[in-house]
């Protein structure tokens, strides 16, 4: 298949130390507790938020337009306490996803448009079509490739 | 053309980067999310208590085609404990208590919600109709279902927001006593 | 990324004719040809529970058929379900000091159904014990599938014993006179139970069809219809046992469960890709993948494409070894593959005749059939052919047109080998190659971008999608039959067949 090369404008772009990329336009609430390994990709308009709890992705992640990384919440008898969210390395998010879970594993592919649900894992190598919704707390297994709304595996 | 007036009654945290357009008047106790969206377009929007309404929702006061230039200004009023996730798109004109839109849910406004309605992630509800009591929609095809009883108040968390948000964000000061 | 989103452009042919995709093909090292999944042999490795991550040993999983103990499903959404908490007061509603009893519901999140619904009380534990529904015909299914059990039963041993009793040296008594063993006991006095082979198994009452059927009940006419009290058929056909024609009779049914799966290469019935037993390991054992082993081509750009006129395609190479290639590209000989496959078919049917002529030679008096394909042999044949597999995979003649000519550039390039410190190490752009072809566009580590004429045929419409291909040979470095004869690793050329599809023609 092609090799695209994208450009992207430098002057957008904030580089740091490590080589995250990250654009001038996103939302980056509770900066502090947001922890990018390396060589990271965040887009315009994405949001993340880390005033919640901490978020830590791996190496080599690309975050795309208008996602939203949240922290999930659990509820307890005597209260309710947001969750940190860490993401392995290798991940694609695409665009305007809505990821709420508590665990992505490394070398994810998310699409476009997705709903991940509250407190989901997602483990190493699975794959979410695009505009597919996830139900809170589903555990994606290795290897799957899950899609549509509810999400379930789809036949091969 | 609309100036801003925006009123807010004490108790209600609205964050500073939330973009807030028109007449609009935020109950107590209500939470708004930086980056959420709320346009009074065709008339005054009325929030009432303990609302939550997270990050790119968006609410939209905007008159349905046939109906504009007319004299009176239809109010949008949203009840109390109601909760709108991120990205859901809620165009409704009355909107009861204790519902709960999903994120990514788009509402449009010929529909009327009453109270304990779910509307479910990515669900798209534009006919017009009158929904049921304690309704849950969900699914990608939309399905319907009753249930016995309301959705459950987040109340839990929004005792915790009220603790976190005004430690990594400005809020607006409130500017209505009652 | 482009092979999870993007359309297949680039597909490779299988040696059973298939085409497909880099990343869907293997690459058996013993007998240096590619497999795709059609020409290989799957089997389960191990049974898990996408939920619980928890392997299950098979033996269990099939007394449970296939399903998990623990978890369940949602009725209507088939969503997972999860425990939820209700409190109730204290246990004892005279001591208010005593520890509050918990109850426990099942509830989804999607779509909020939970058993309460249903009318399943809340249960005391949080992992197990909830009611499952019961089968109205699980007993005249019981019955029937023991009687069956118990047919199959008797046939085996009856086989047993025949072929016990033609063993026998000596004629039996039966045979020599005329008495049977039952006449004997009768004789003697012995009370006369007859063989424990010989009991017929009893067979439960056939099902009477009657004729009755019961009235339409009025109110399906009279009350009117609310929709949502109604189950969807998806929701019916979860649970077909009882198919509940209502919302509220929706029990919540049990997770199934996942396989991981080994793969097997039907030649030489060796593993080509082999899992690790751990679910939630993403690792594999035995990993002969043919994107790790075969030169991988991508489409870099693509001047558009006008029939009839040259248009300029530069493509990617790269070698994922850790040996030197050298690559050749040659015409692609589609009728070398269709010769292939006739003779291979004309052979098979030349065998199998002389097979069934020498069966008939040797043995003259028994009936013999003309099978086609690995039959059965008899026993003195068996020594001449060598190890023959369970099921062979006959090649096909590959389906692609193509409709597109590719100027064969003259010459091999060479490919040097994949080196992973090349990331971190900066200094590591030295060519080494001279006396590059001309064809050779870019160079970087183990890639190269080489640049092709690509001529799409006069007669093409506007709607037609563009297909070329050719021919690529690489040498194959083997190093596993290096380590077992001598000390060199095996080089051996390899030819691979590429398709292209390089989208429609534009027009002028």
């Amino acid at each position: 298949m092609e090799l695209e090369n994208i450009y992207y404008n430098k002057h957008e772009y904030v580089e740091t130390a490590s080589g995250n990329k990250v654009c001038r336009q996103t939302v980056l609430c509770g900066s502090q507790n947001i922890i990018l390994q390396g060589k990271v990709i965040i887009q315009a308009d994405a949001i993340i938020r880390g005033d919640l709890a901490n978020v830590k992705t791996g190496r080599y992640c690309i975050i795309s337009k208008e996602a939203v990384l949240r922290p999930p919440y659990k509820k307890f008898s005597k209260g309710v306490a947001f969750f940190p969210l860490s993401i392995g390395d290798n991940v694609f998010i695409g665009e305007k996803t809505l990821i709420n879970a508590a665990q992505i594993g490394s070398y994810v592919h998310i699409g476009k448009n997705c709903v991940i649900g509250r407190r989901c894992i997602l483990r190493d190598c699975c794959v979410i079509e695009d505009n597919s919704v996830l139900a809170p707390e589903t555990v994606v297994p290795p290897f799957s490739r899950y899609g549509g709304s509810p999400a379930a595996k789809p036949a091969k | 053309m609309s100036k801003n007036s925006i009123k807010i009654f004490p108790g209600a945290i609205v964050c500073e980067e939330a973009k807030l357009r028109g007449d609009i008047t935020v109950g107590s106790g209500t939470i708004i999310h930086p980056c959420a969206t709320i346009v009074a377009e065709a008339g005054p929007i009325i929030i009432g208590e303990q609302c939550l309404i997270e990050e790119q929702a968006k609410i939209v006061h905007r008159l349905p085609l046939d109906q504009q230039n007319k004299e009176n200004t239809p109010v949008l009023i949203i009840g109390s404990h109601n909760v709108f996730e991120v990205g859901c798109t809620v165009e409704a004109l009355k909107i009861g208590n204790n519902n709960v839109f999903e994120a990514k849910c788009f509402v449009g406004n010929k529909v009327t919600v009453t109270n304990g309605c779910t509307f479910g992630t990515g669900c798209v509800v534009t006919d017009e109709q009158i929904l049921k009591e304690n309704v849950s929609i969900f699914g990608a095809k939309c399905h319907m279902r009753e249930s016995l009883d309301k959705p459950a108040p987040q109340t839990l968390q929004m005792e915790t927001l009220v603790k976190l948000l005004p430690n990594y964000h400005h809020i607006r000061k409130p500017n209505c006593k009652h | 990324m482009s092979y999870i989103t993007g359309p297949e452009v680039v597909s490779y042919a299988c040696t059973c004719g298939l085409i497909k995709p880099l990343p869907k093909l293997y690459f058996c090292r013993h007998c240096s040809q590619i497999r795709c999944s059609f020409c290989v042999c799957s089997e389960v490795d191990s049974i898990f529970c996408g939920k619980c991550s928890e392997n299950i040993p098979s033996a269990e999983a099939t007394m449970k058929k296939n399903r998990c103990a623990n978890c369940l499903i949602c009725p209507s959404c088939q969503q997972e379900l999860s425990t939820r908490i209700a409190s109730k007061g204290p246990a004892n509603p005279t001591d208010a000091k005593s520890p509050i009893k918990k109850t426990y519901y099942l509830s989804c999140y999607f779509c909020r159904w939970n058993s309460r619904d249903v009318g399943i009380p809340d249960q005391p534990s949080a992992t197990g014990g909830w009611p499952q529904r019961d089968n109205v015909h699980s007993h005249r299914l019981q019955d029937v599938v023991d009687s069956y059990k118990q047919i199959m039963l008797s046939q085996k041993h009856k086989k047993e014993h025949d072929k016990k009793k033609k063993i026998g040296k000596f004629v039996s008594y039966t045979d020599r006179t005329g008495v049977t063993a039952s006449a004997l006991r009768k004789k003697i006095g012995i009370p006369d139970t007859p063989h424990a082979l010989l009991k017929k198994p009893k067979m439960p009452e056939p099902a009477v069809a009657s004729n009755d059927v019961d009235e339409l009940p009025e109110h399906l006419i009279t009350t009117p219809l609310n929709l949502m009290d109604i189950t969807t058929v998806e929701q019916r056909l979860l649970q077909p046992e009882s198919q509940p024609l209502t919302v509220d009779k929706l029990f919540p049914v049990r997770k199934q469960l996942s396989i991981k799966k080994s793969l097997r290469c039907r030649c030489c019935e060796r593993n080509v890709s082999k899992p690790e037993f751990n679910p939630s390991s993403v690792k594999f054992k035995i990993q002969l993948f043919a994107y790790f082993h075969i030169p991988e081509v991508r489409i870099v750009s693509l001047s558009p494409l006008v029939e009839g006129v040259p248009s300029e395609l530069i493509l990617k190479f790269t070698n994922p070894t850790q040996h030197q290639t050298t690559i050749t590209l040659l015409n692609l000989d589609l009728a070398e593959q269709e010769n292939y496959v006739k003779e291979l078919t004309v052979s098979e049917v030349a065998e199998c005749l002389e097979h069934s002529l020498s069966l008939q030679s040797k043995q003259p008096g028994s009936l013999t059939s003309i099978s086609v394909g690995s039959g059965s042999q008899p026993s003195s044949l068996l020594s001449l052919t060598p190890r023959q597999p369970s099921i062979t995979v006959k090649p096909r003649k590959i389906e692609q047109h193509v409709n597109c000519d590719v100027e064969m550039p003259e010459g091999a390039f060479v490919l040097p080998p994949r080196d992973d410190a090349a990331e971190y190490d900066e200094s590591s752009d030295v060519h080494n190659v001279e006396h590059d072809p001309k064809h050779v566009v870019w160079r970087k580590s183990n890639k190269a971008f080489i640049k092709l004429l690509v001529v799409p045929n006069a007669n093409l419409q506007a709607n037609q999608d563009v297909v070329c291909g050719f021919s690529m040979e690489h040498i194959y470095t083997n190093i596993l039959v290096a380590t077992m004869e001598n000390k060199q690793p095996q080089k051996s050329h390899h030819r691979v067949r590429i398709f292209f599809n390089l989208g429609k023609i534009t027009r002028e």
